[in-house]
């Protein structure tokens, strides 16, 4: 089974070219943090309430996505909440994605290509060598979405993170978007991590939108 | 934590008393699958004597009541502290079970 930081990489790279969708960095970012929070809880290492995220159990997962993570949480000597969390573990979305990309090299899902544009910047493009992974991640997202069934856990995750993102825009229609806006709104709200994500992403777009037009 | 369980007529009921952690939700797991196992096909859990819920037993009722949709039963929760209705509030749980004020409330919609 894929973790979440590798479905969101290949819901991430586009599916024509291999290059990443255009989406802000801070949202990846946090998305990414969201996405090894969520395995370490779905592993039971973490749990979670309204105010703080718990460590259950240090033991190591073997996933090198995660243990790092799993290791800050075990050695911090202070409870958090798990707003605290996502923005402490987005400082390493960079790793985190690199070895989530890599991993999916490895198991022959995505191919790496390096291109150079001005024969000077490097640029990497991850094309989609086997599409079944991802084809059953936009399946199990489709099948929420255009049902009133109560989602699997792992399908909520998955919708907390696409909507942090806002790759909604680009896996749905504007019309489907429209028809499935409720149900994402209902879905997204079901995980407290997938709440944390959202609201740091929430707080970094208002930062900046209030740098960029001041209230004087 | 304990889990207290009664039939009540066509209803099964289960109540958890305490905490419902990660450090329980998978034998409370196991009491609401052993009960749809049995052919329980209308599950009732009373929350009256739980004090604390947290990501895990919410992840475990989603499940329970997943299970029991795909299989043509019915749940529902009831006596809820105002601290665990808050949970169920902010996480939008309560937009997918039924919940009643109490027991007799609980027993006589289902029933």
């Amino acid at each position: 089974m894929l973790s979440f930081a590798e479905e969101m990489m290949l819901l991430l790279l586009d599916d024509q070219d291999g290059s990443f969708l255009p989406i802000p960095e801070w949202s990846m970012q946090c998305a990414l943090a969201g996405a090894v929070l969520m395995d370490l809880a779905l592993a039971d290492r973490i749990d979670t309430d309204l105010e703080s995220l718990m460590l259950v159990d240090g033991k190591p997962t073997g996933n090198p996505l995660l243990d790092p993570t799993l290791e800050r949480v075990a050695a911090s000597k202070e409870v958090h909440g798990a707003r605290y969390w996502v923005e402490n573990t987005a400082a390493y979305a960079d790793d985190i994605r690199d070895g989530a990309l890599d991993r999916l090299v490895e198991a022959g899902v995505l191919n790496r290509e390096e291109d150079r544009f001005l024969w000077v910047f490097r640029s990497r493009r991850y094309p989609t060598v086997d599409g079944r992974a991802e084809r059953e991640v936009k399946l199990r997202i489709m099948g929420v979405l255009l049902s009133d069934e109560i989602p699997d856990p792992r399908d909520i995750v998955i919708i907390c993170l696409c909507d942090s993102c806002g790759i909604f825009n680009e896996l749905l229609s504007p019309r489907e978007l429209e028809r499935a806006r409720a149900r994402i709104d209902q879905v997204r709200k079901m995980d407290l991590i997938g709440q944390a994500v959202a609201k740091s992403v929430w707080e970094i777009q208002a930062s900046l939108a209030m740098a960029a037009h001041p209230v004087y | 934590m304990e889990i207290g369980e009664s039939k009540e007529g066509a209803v099964f009921v289960l109540a958890p008393t305490g905490r419902l952690d990660s450090a329980n939700a998978r034998s409370f797991e196991e009491r609401v699958l052993a009960a749809l196992e049995q052919g329980e096909s209308a599950l009732l859990i009373d929350f009256g004597n739980l004090d604390y819920i947290s990501s895990a037993g919410l992840r475990v009722l989603l499940m329970g009541a997943k299970r029991l949709q795909q299989s043509g039963g019915t749940i529902a929760l009831c006596t809820l502290s105002p601290s665990i209705r808050e949970v169920f509030e902010i996480s939008g749980f309560l937009t997918i079970f039924a919940v009643h004020d109490d027991r007799a409330a609980a027993l006589a919609a289902m029933g």
